[in-house]
């Protein structure tokens, strides 16, 4: 014992302590980018529960089951839930966030291109969650 | 002494990523627009890339290891122990 080098071993740490810090400095970085909400982002009220979607906009207009949003402009969802754990995913714009009781939880998105997008209640709640389903509509700005 | 470095090396660890986490973290200030999508892909794919990378440095390593070091390598030579019977 001792009489070999073992500088290879601490190479190997040091490689692989850097490689942690970029993955949780790249992941970090991007959890950053993502999280930081525009300041003109129109704010909407998603409401999960068993089993479907309401969404109520800025301006007190509501939605059951749809969502009317404008391409290029920023949405912030403030997500929560009236009886059981919901999550709330549009998977073409990779937004997913939990809807829970007593809570509001927040996530926004940019939509760039009009078109039509399927919603869905990405956790289990129950009978009928199969079928917790919406569509997202994007339409093209009005002004 | 090595152990004490050690015991640093994962208490700095400990203290530094906590403190990358605060300084990246979300703040009040405005973001920009972007697209998602792209972002959380991009951070996907570059993942994958380092990881497969890294998948096959190290299997690489590891099947040269056993090719090298087998016993019936026209190279191979007893260890010390060996050589002196203790083994």
């Amino acid at each position: 014992m001792g009489h070999h080098s073992n500088w290879p071993e601490w190479i190997y740490i040091g490689v692989v302590i850097a490689l942690l810090c970029w993955v949780g400095a790249e992941a970090w970085n991007v959890e950053r980018l993502i999280e930081h909400v525009p300041e003109d982002a129109k704010i909407i009220k998603v409401t999960g529960q068993q089993w479907f979607w309401t969404f109520e906009h800025e301006d007190g207009t509501k939605e059951i089951g749809e969502l009317h949003v404008e391409k290029g402009k920023a949405y912030k969802f403030e997500i929560t839930s009236k009886d059981v754990n919901h999550s709330f995913n549009i998977h073409d714009y990779v937004v997913l966030m939990d809807a829970v009781p007593g809570r509001v939880n927040t996530v926004w998105f940019a939509p760039m291109e009009a078109g039509e997008h399927d919603i869905q209640c990405k956790e289990f709640c129950g009978l009928i969650h199969y079928n917790m389903r919406g569509k997202l509509i994007v339409e093209e700005p009005s002004s | 002494m090595r152990s004490i470095t050690a015991v640093f090396l994962v208490l700095t660890i400990l203290v530094v990523i906590p403190t990358v986490q605060y300084a990246f973290a979300a703040g009040d200030e405005p973001g920009e627009y972007l697209d998602r999508r792209v972002e959380i892909w991009n951070l996907f794919f570059r993942m994958m890339t380092v990881a497969f990378t890294i998948g096959a440095i190290v299997s690489g390593t590891i099947v040269w290891l056993c090719w090298r070091f087998r016993e019936s390598h026209p190279k191979a030579s007893p260890t010390e122990y060996e050589a002196k019977g203790e083994w």
